[in-house]
C-alpha cells in the first residue's frame, strides 16, 4: 500500500496533514518512483477533486524537488518537442504519457522530471481552476446566465422608478457607494478559493469595511466611500460605460464588444454588467447590435449608462478596491433589474452573497482571481468571514470538503462596542507605500504548500489560525494595542515563514524606522492584502497617530527615493484618513434636478459632446447641459467644472513638449546613433529585418554536439584544474565581469528598475541584491587565494547612476578588492512594432496557451495592441512614455567591446598588469563564480574563450549549444530556424564564460598597447559589430499614469547578443558541462520559491561571504 | 371536504373591464368573459359565487353576467387594497367552508372533457387541503407570475407540496428559492390563476391586513407563503391552456384558442390559412 496515497486518502486529520517532504525524506529512490506510479493511479481514478489534486501535487514535487537530487538519477536526456507543444497548448495529460514512457524507457533524468513537475504543477492548478469555474457556473442564481442566449429569453427588466415621468425632466440616478475592505488578518491567505474549499475550517478572515480618503490631497475631507458607481436609462440604444478615474467611455453598440475585455479599460464594467445578468454570460458569441438586447431591458430606443468612479485611491492598496468596484457595479445593475427587493437602501444578506458570488464571477470573466472575502465591502462594518463545510445541497458537495463561498458574521456593536472601534480608528495608520506588485505568484506558492502540507508552513498555517482567535478577542476587547502585537506577530510569524517574499526590504526599512522613531509607541505592524510594499497599516499609540501619520508620509518618500531605481513603485506612497463603514454598499436614487453625474464624468463626456454640431446633440444631453450649466452656477462640487473643462479641452502646451526634450537630451548624452538608428528604421519598415528574419537559413543544418565536443570535468581533474586556477588568482591573472545594464524585463514585467540592485531575497539575515551577492562570492573566492580579485560592473544609461551611488552608498557592500565601471555608451530608441512582428511573436511562436477566460483577455489585450501600432505608426519611434522606458540597452554583445571603447579595460590591465583571464557572466546567474577549477580548466584547454553549459531543463529556452554547418558554436533561440531544433539540443547557454583577454584582443586585431588607440578601437568595435548579427526582439514596456495605473505595451527593439562571438572561426573556444546549480539564472519573480526550496539558495550562501 | 362556494376577483383597476370583453366561445355563442368564467365554476359543480368588483360596477356586471346573475352575489371592493384585500372582502360570504377561486381576467381551455376547475375541485376534495393549479412556465416569462417552489408527492406525477411562493420571481431568486426536482432546466411552476382554498387563508389575510402600513397592500403571493409554512399546501400541475385576457393581443389568443378547441375549428383554421396565404401572396408580388 502506498504511504501518500493514504495520507491523501485519509479522513483522519493527524495523518491527511502529514507533509510530503517528511515522508519522502525517507523514502529510497525506487521507492519514490513506485509511489509516484500509485499517485499516478489516485489521480487517474479518484472521483474527489482534492485528491486529484492533491496526488498531482505530490507527483509534482516529488518530480521538482525529491528525485533530481538523488544519486540515483541521470542528468542528461532530451525532452520531446511534443511534449512542450502539449504543455503549451495545455494538453498536459498526453505530455505526461510521452513522458512516462521516454522515463520508462530511458530511466529517470533530471531533464525528464523538470518537464514531469512543470506538467504535473500545471495540470494541478488547471483542474482547481476548472473547478471553481464549474462552482461559479453551478451556484443556483447564476445558472440562468449560462442558459438565455437570445435577446428575446432575456428575463430582466429594467425598473419602472428608473423612467422620467416628464420629458421635461432628466432620468433618475442610481447611486451606489460602496466601502473597500481592509483585513485584521486572512489566517495566512486562508481566502484562496482552493485553500478555503480544501480545508474550510482554517479558512478564516477577520475584515472591516472601511471609507477613506488620502490625506492632504483632500485635506479639508472627511473619509467616504470610496467606490461609487451610477447608473441611469439613456434615450440612445447603446450601452455606455465610463470610467471617471481612468478616464476611459465608450458606447457599445455590438454585443460581442461587451465580451472584449482588454479593448479598452473598460474591462471591469463589461464582466459587472455580464456577472450581473444584464447581458447573460450565455450570449458570449453572439453578434448583433446591443439594441436588440435593450429593447428586451429597458425599452425600444433606450440604452443603459453605466458609470463608476473611486475616489481618489491608488491601485495596489491591497484594499480590493476593484473588487468592492466590480461589486458595487454588479450591486447596481442588480438592483436597477429587479434582482433586489428594494432599488435603494442596503441590501438583505441574500442579495449581499448573490452580489458576493456574482463579484467571483465577474473576476473569472475578467480573468483575475482574489480571494472569497475581497467583497467584504459589500458587507457593513466589522466581520468575520468563514469557509464552510460543503453540505448535500451545495454543488461542491463530494467534490471538495469546503464549499466556494464562505459565511459572514457581522460583528455588531454589542461584540465590538462603539468605543473599542473608535479607538481602532484613533490608533491605525494606512498607507499605500507606493509599490507596484503582483500577487498571483504568492498565492499560487501558498496553494502548493498547503497542499503538499510542507511540515514549517503548515504548522504556520495553524499559528496564523490562533493569531486570528487571538484578534479576535483583542478587537472585541478593544484591545488595540494588544491586536497590534498580534498583527506585528502574524507579519513576522506565519506570513513570513509561509511566504518570505511577502515581506521586502522596502517595507522592512519602513517598520525600522518607525520603531526606532516612536519605540513603545509604535504598537505594531499590520500587513494588509497578500504582500508588503503596497497597502499597509501601523498602529500607533493614539496620542501619536497624528505624528505618525506625518513621520510616515516623510519616511516612505525618502526610502522611496532611496530605493526606486531598484524597486518597482508605481507612485508616489500615501497617507490615507480612514473611517469604520457602518453600512456596506448602499444606493439611493437621485431625482430630476438632483441626477448630474460627478463633474468628473462632464470633463470626460462634455468634450466629446461638444465635438458635434448642437443640432445634432440629442435633446436629453441638451437637457442635461442645461442642468449642468445651472449647477455650475449655483452647486459649489460643480463651481469648478468649467476650469477643469477648458484644461482638458486645450491641453497644456508645456507638459506635452516636456517629455520629448528630455527624451531628446538623454539620447544625445548617451551616444545615440540617428544614422544608424534611421537605417535600422528603414530596414524594418521595409521588412528586410524582423523577428521571422532574425532567423538562420532554413537549409543551415542544425544539430546537437557530440560528447566530444563539451568537457564533462571529472573529479580527479578538478584538483589539479583548481590548483592551476588558484594560481592564477593568486598571482593577480582574473577579473570579474558581471553585466549589469540590464532592467529585468521579466523580473518587473518591463518596470524599468536596475536588476542588479533589486533586492531579491533575505540571505543571512539582509535583503540582498544581485550585485552585493558577486561581490559576496568575489570576497570568498579572493580570501580563500589570498587575493582580491578585480570586479568590473558594466551598465548601461539605465543602469550606471544607480549603480555608481549605490556602490558608494553602501561603501562597496564591504568589498575590499577594486571595483570598476564600465559605462555603456550605446543606447537605442525603441520602435513602436510591425504589426507583422507582434503576429509572428503571438500567432508563429510557441505561446503558452492560458486558461480559458484569460486566453481570451490576453486575445483581446494582442488585438487592442495590434490596433494600437496601426493607429501609432508601425516601425515609428516610441517616444509616448517617460523617456527611460522609450530608450533600450542594446544587447551584451556591447558590454564587453564598452569596456574597450569607454577604457576600463585600458584602466584595469594598466592597474592590474598580471591580469589574463575574465570571468564574464549575467547578473542574474547567481551561482557564477570565479571557481578556481573552472578558471584552471578554461587555462588547461588554452581557449580563447570557455562558456559554461548546462543539461537543457523544460524550462531552459531561448537557444544552446549545437553545431552549425559543422561548427559548435552557441545558437540564440531566436537565431534558429524551428523551434523544434532547440529541443534536439541537449545543452543550454549559461552565458558565463571564461575569456583569454589576449586571445579576444586578437580577434579584434588589437593588442594591450593598441586598445589605448581610442580611434583604433572604435573602427575595430565597429568592424567586430558589423560581423555580429542583430535581432530584433520585442520586450514589454510599463506605461504608468494616472494613480498608480500601469499599461504594459510590446514595443520593438534590436540587440546585439554575446553568444553569437563564438560562432567566429579565428575566436577558439571550449564549452564545459556545470551543475545546475552553478549555471540556473533568476529571471522571474515566480521562480524564487522553487529556488529557496530545492537548494539553490543554500548553495548561494555556501559560495558567499557576506561582509557585514 | 365539499367546494360549494366560489370568487372571482374582478376589482383590480387594469382589470376591471376585461371580464365584460366578448368572444365566441367553444360551442360558437357569443359570451362575455365573465359568463365563460361562471360557466366554468358551475360546471365543477358549484353554483354559489362571490364575485368582488370596484365600487359602481355591480349593474354593469350584473346585466353582462344575464341568467347567470341569479347564482352571482357581488362584492364590493371600496378601497383598492390589493389582491389580496379583494380576496378578503369575500371572507362573510365562504364563512369557514373551502371555496374555489378564479382571475377574472383568465381563460381556460382544458384538453379533456373535464374543465379546468372541475379537475382541481375533485383534487381538492380528494386531498382535503388547499391547492392551486400550476403549469410549467420558462424563466424568461415569470415576471407576470406568481410561482411556487416544492418538491414532487412521492408517487404522484401532478401533485407538488408547495415550499415557498414568489410574486414575479427573478430568474435569480427562482433559481436560489423556487427549484422545483424534475423540472426541465429554466422551467418553474407558475399560478394558472385558479386555487382552491381552505378559509385559513381568511385568517392569514386577516392577520396580515391588520398588520398593514400605511400606503402598503395586501398582497396575496406573500400571504400564500404563509399558508405553505402554515398547513398543508398543494400545487396541482395542468396542462390546459390558460390566457390572460389582460396582456398584449391575450383577448385575440383567447378567442383563438377557444375557436380551435369547439366546434367551428375547421372554419377559423381555413379564414386564418386563407388570411395567410393571401398575406404572402401579397408580400411576394
Amino acid at each position: 500500500m502506498s504511504k501518500l496515497v493514504d495520507i491523501i486518502t485519509a479522513t483522519t486529520d493527524s495523518i491527511r496533514n502529514q507533509s510530503l517532504d517528511a515522508a519522502c525524506r525517507t523514502m529510497g529512490f525506487e521507492q519514490l518512483l513506485e509511489e509516484c506510479q500509485s499517485l499516478e493511479e489516485l489521480w487517474y481514478t479518484s472521483e474527489n477533486l482534492y485528491e486529484k489534486v492533491r496526488a498531482l501535487f505530490f507527483l509534482y514535487a516529488i518530480h521538482r524537488f525529491h528525485l533530481p537530487f538523488r544519486e540515483e538519477i541521470t542528468e542528461k536526456s532530451l525532452i520531446p518537442f511534443i511534449v512542450n507543444e502539449h504543455i503549451l497548448n495545455r494538453r498536459f495529460v498526453e505530455a505526461i504519457d510521452i513522458l512516462k514512457e521516454r522515463q520508462r524507457l530511458l530511466g529517470p533524468s533530471i531533464c525528464l522530471s523538470s518537464a514531469l513537475a512543470e506538467a504535473y504543477k500545471k495540470l494541478a492548478f488547471q483542474t482547481l481552476a476548472d473547478q471553481v469555474r464549474r462552482s461559479v457556473r453551478s451556484i443556483r442564481g447564476n445558472q440562468w446566465m449560462f442558459r438565455i442566449g437570445h435577446p428575446s429569453d432575456h428575463p430582466l427588466r429594467i425598473k419602472k422608478e428608473l423612467y422620467r415621468t416628464d420629458r421635461a425632466e432628466l432620468y433618475p440616478l442610481l447611486h451606489e457607494t460602496t466601502p473597500v475592505r481592509m483585513d485584521i488578518s486572512h489566517s495566512g491567505w486562508s481566502d484562496i478559493f482552493f485553500l478555503g474549499m480544501d480545508y474550510p475550517e482554517g479558512a478564516k478572515v477577520l475584515n472591516i469595511s472601511i471609507d477613506l480618503c488620502v490625506q492632504d490631497v483632500q485635506a479639508e475631507q472627511k473619509p467616504k466611500p470610496p467606490v461609487e458607481t451610477f447608473l441611469r436609462i439613456i434615450e440612445e440604444p447603446v450601452l455606455r460605460l465610463t470610467s471617471v478615474d481612468l478616464g476611459a467611455t465608450a458606447d457599445i453598440t455590438r454585443l460581442s464588444e461587451v465580451f472584449d475585455f482588454a479593448k479598452d479599460y473598460l474591462g471591469l464594467l463589461k464582466a459587472a454588467v455580464i456577472a450581473s445578468g444584464l447581458v447573460p454570460s450565455a450570449m458570449e458569441g453572439v453578434d448583433i447590435p446591443i439594441s436588440q438586447v435593450l429593447s428586451q431591458l429597458v425599452g425600444h430606443g433606450l440604452g443603459i449608462e453605466l458609470v463608476s468612479q473611486v475616489n481618489g485611491i491608488p491601485k495596489g492598496s491591497r484594499l480590493a478596491v476593484s473588487t468592492n468596484l466590480l461589486a458595487s457595479l454588479i450591486a447596481i445593475c442588480m438592483r436597477a433589474s429587479g434582482q433586489t427587493k428594494a432599488i435603494i437602501g442596503q441590501l438583505s444578506e441574500d442579495e449581499r452573497r448573490l452580489v458576493a458570488a456574482r463579484a467571483i464571477l465577474g473576476e473569472w470573466l475578467g480573468g483575475s482571481g482574489g480571494g472569497w472575502q475581497d467583497s467584504g465591502g459589500v458587507w457593513p462594518g466589522i466581520k468575520l468571514i468563514q469557509g464552510v463545510v460543503a453540505s448535500e445541497a451545495d454543488p461542491e458537495f463530494n467534490v471538495s470538503k469546503g464549499r466556494l463561498l464562505p459565511n459572514h458574521t457581522i460583528l455588531d456593536q454589542n461584540m465590538v462596542n462603539i468605543t473599542a472601534r473608535k479607538k481602532l480608528q484613533d490608533s491605525l495608520v494606512l498607507v499605500h507605500g507606493g509599490m507596484a506588485q503582483d500577487v498571483g505568484p504568492i498565492l499560487e506558492m501558498v496553494t502548493e504548500k498547503y497542499l503538499l502540507r510542507s511540515e514549517r508552513e503548515w504548522e504556520s498555517r495553524q499559528e496564523a489560525i490562533r493569531i486570528y482567535d487571538a484578534l479576535v478577542e483583542k478587537l472585541k476587547k478593544g484591545d488595540i494595542k494588544g491586536l497590534g502585537e498580534f498583527t506585528h506577530k502574524n507579519f513576522y510569524g506565519p506570513i513570513q515563514t509561509i511566504i518570505p517574499w511577502a515581506t521586502n526590504k522596502y517595507t522592512e526599512l519602513i517598520i525600522s524606522g518607525v520603531t526606532e522613531k516612536f519605540g513603545s509607541d509604535f504598537w505594531g505592524f499590520w500587513m494588509l492584502g497578500g504582500m508588503a510594499g503596497g497597502g499597509m497599516g501601523f498602529i500607533f499609540n493614539p496620542e501619536k497617530k497624528a505624528e505618525g501619520q506625518i513621520f510616515l508620509k516623510s519616511l516612505m518618500l525618502t526610502l522611496k527615493k532611496e530605493l526606486e531605481d531598484s524597486v518597482a513603485f508605481a507612485m508616489d506612497p500615501v497617507v490615507y484618513d480612514f473611517a469604520i463603514n457602518e453600512f456596506g454598499t448602499i444606493a439611493t436614487l437621485n431625482q430630476a434636478g438632483e441626477s448630474l453625474l460627478p463633474t468628473g464624468y462632464y470633463a470626460i463626456r462634455v468634450p466629446q459632446i461638444l465635438k458635434n454640431e448642437m443640432h445634432k446633440i440629442p435633446i436629453s444631453i441638451r437637457q442635461e447641459l442645461e442642468q449642468l450649466g445651472i449647477a455650475c452656477k449655483s452647486k459649489s462640487e460643480y463651481a469648478s467644472f468649467v476650469a477643469t473643462l477648458f484644461d482638458r479641452m486645450i491641453p497644456q502646451v508645456q507638459a506635452a513638449k516636456g517629455p520629448e526634450h528630455t527624451l531628446q537630451q538623454l539620447l544625445e548624452a548617451q551616444g545615440f546613433d540617428p544614422i544608424f538608428h534611421n537605417q535600422l528604421k528603414a530596414d524594418l519598415k521595409n521588412g528586410r529585418i524582423g523577428l521571422s528574419q532574425n532567423r538562420l537559413p532554413v537549409n543551415d543544418k542544425i544539430t546537437d554536439v557530440t560528447p566530444n565536443d563539451v568537457i564533462i570535468p571529472q573529479p580527479s581533474e578538478l584538483t589539479t584544474y583548481y590548483n592551476i586556477g588558484q594560481e592564477a588568482i593568486k598571482s593577480g591573472q582574473l577579473a570579474i565581469v558581471s553585466l549589469a545594464g540590464g532592467a529585468g524585463s521579466r523580473w518587473t514585467k518591463g518596470a524599468g528598475v536596475v536588476k542588479s540592485l533589486t533586492p531579491f531575497a533575505k540571505i543571512h539575515g539582509k535583503h540582498r541584491n544581485f550585485l552585493e551577492t558577486h561581490l559576496a562570492k568575489n570576497t570568498k573566492i579572493s580570501m580563500e587565494c589570498d587575493s582580491w580579485i578585480p570586479h568590473v560592473f558594466t551598465t548601461s544609461y539605465l543602469t550606471d547612476k544607480a549603480i555608481k551611488s549605490s556602490l558608494e552608498r553602501w561603501k562597496y557592500y564591504g568589498f575590499q578588492g577594486s571595483v570598476y565601471i564600465s559605462e555603456g555608451k550605446t543606447i537605442g530608441l525603441r520602435f513602436v512594432p510591425m504589426t507583422r512582428d507582434l503576429r509572428f511573436e503571438w500567432e508563429e511562436m510557441p505561446q503558452q496557451i492560458l486558461d480559458e477566460q484569460q486566453q481570451k483577455l490576453r486575445e483581446s489585450l494582442q488585438n487592442a495592441m495590434i490596433n494600437w501600432a496601426e493607429q501609432t505608426g508601425e516601425g515609428s519611434d516610441y517616444i509616448d512614455n517617460a523617456p527611460h522606458q522609450c530608450v533600450h540597452p542594446v544587447g551584451h554583445w556591447y558590454e564587453v567591446p564598452n569596456m574597450l571603447l569607454n577604457g576600463t579595460l585600458a584602466s584595469i590591465l594598466f592597474n592590474h598588469r598580471q591580469l589574463k583571464y575574465l570571468l564574464v557572466h549575467n547578473i542574474d546567474t547567481l551561482g557564477a563564480n570565479a571557481d578556481p577549477a573552472m578558471l584552471g580548466l578554461h587555462i588547461a584547454h588554452g581557449a580563447a574563450l570557455t562558456a559554461e553549459v548546462i543539461s537543457r531543463n523544460l524550462d531552459d529556452k531561448g537557444g544552446g549549444l549545437a553545431s552549425v554547418n559543422g561548427k559548435v558554436r552557441l545558437v540564440e533561440g531566436l537565431a534558429l530556424p524551428d523551434e523544434k531544433i532547440e529541443f534536439d539540443l541537449s545543452y543550454y547557454n549559461t552565458n558565463t564564460m571564461w575569456i583569454d583577454i589576449d586571445l579576444l584582443l586578437a580577434s579584434f586585431n588589437l593588442d594591450r598597447e593598441k586598445i589605448a588607440d581610442k580611434l583604433l578601437v572604435k573602427e575595430e568595435v565597429r568592424n567586430m559589430a558589423r560581423r555580429m548579427p542583430s535581432y530584433i526582439t520585442i520586450k514589454n514596456v510599463k506605461k504608468r499614469w494616472g494613480k498608480g495605473q500601469e499599461d504594459i505595451y510590446p514595443v520593438a527593439q534590436f540587440e546585439k547578443l554575446w553568444g553569437d562571438v563564438t560562432a567566429l572561426s579565428e575566436l577558439r573556444c571550449k564549452y564545459v558541462v556545470v551543475p545546475r546549480f552553478r549555471g540556473q539564472q533568476l529571471k522571474e519573480v515566480a521562480q524564487l520559491d522553487g529556488w529557496l526550496r530545492d537548494g539553490s539558495a543554500v548553495y548561494l550562501e555556501s559560495i558567499c561571504d557576506w561582509c557585514d | 371536504m365539499i367546494i360549494k362556494k366560489a370568487v372571482i376577483t374582478c376589482a383590480g383597476s387594469s382589470q376591471r373591464k376585461l371580464p365584460l370583453q366578448t368572444l365566441i366561445d367553444k360551442d360558437g355563442r357569443e359570451k362575455s368573459v365573465l359568463e365563460i368564467l361562471v360557466e366554468e365554476t358551475l360546471s365543477a359543480g358549484i353554483d354559489k359565487i362571490a364575485i368582488i368588483v370596484h365600487p359602481g360596477d355591480e349593474n354593469t356586471y350584473r346585466e353582462i353576467a344575464g341568467d347567470y346573475a341569479r347564482y352571482i352575489t357581488f362584492i364590493t371592493q371600496q378601497e383598492p387594497l390589493g389582491y389580496g384585500h379583494a380576496l378578503l372582502m369575500a371572507q362573510e360570504f365562504i364563512g369557514n367552508e373551502a371555496f374555489l377561486h378564479l382571475v377574472g381576467d383568465h381563460l381556460y381551455v382544458s384538453k379533456s372533457d373535464k374543465g379546468s376547475a372541475w379537475q382541481l375541485v375533485q383534487r381538492a376534495q380528494k386531498e382535503e387541503c388547499s391547492i392551486s393549479s400550476v403549469s410549467p412556465i420558462r424563466e424568461n416569462a415569470m415576471s407576470n407570475y406568481g410561482v411556487i417552489g416544492g418538491k414532487r408527492i412521492q408517487g404522484s406525477s401532478d401533485l407538488y407540496k408547495i415550499d415557498s411562493v414568489i410574486e414575479k420571481p427573478t430568474p435569480t431568486e427562482a433559481e436560489q428559492k423556487l427549484f422545483v426536482p424534475c423540472l426541465r432546466a429554466g422551467h418553474y411552476l407558475c399560478f394558472f390563476g385558479m386555487h382552491v382554498f381552505t378559509s385559513v387563508l381568511f385568517r392569514i389575510l386577516q392577520n396580515r391586513f391588520q398588520g398593514l402600513k400605511k400606503g402598503e397592500k395586501l398582497n396575496l403571493s406573500d400571504t400564500l407563503n404563509e399558508l405553505a409554512s402554515s398547513e398543508h399546501y398543494l400545487a396541482f400541475e395542468k396542462n390546459d391552456w390558460r390566457y390572460d385576457v389582460g396582456t398584449k393581443y391575450g383577448l385575440l389568443k383567447a378567442q383563438l384558442a377557444l375557436a380551435l378547441a369547439g366546434q367551428d375549428r375547421d372554419q377559423v383554421l381555413n379564414d386564418l390559412l386563407e388570411l395567410l396565404t393571401l398575406r404572402e401572396l401579397k408580400n411576394s408580388n
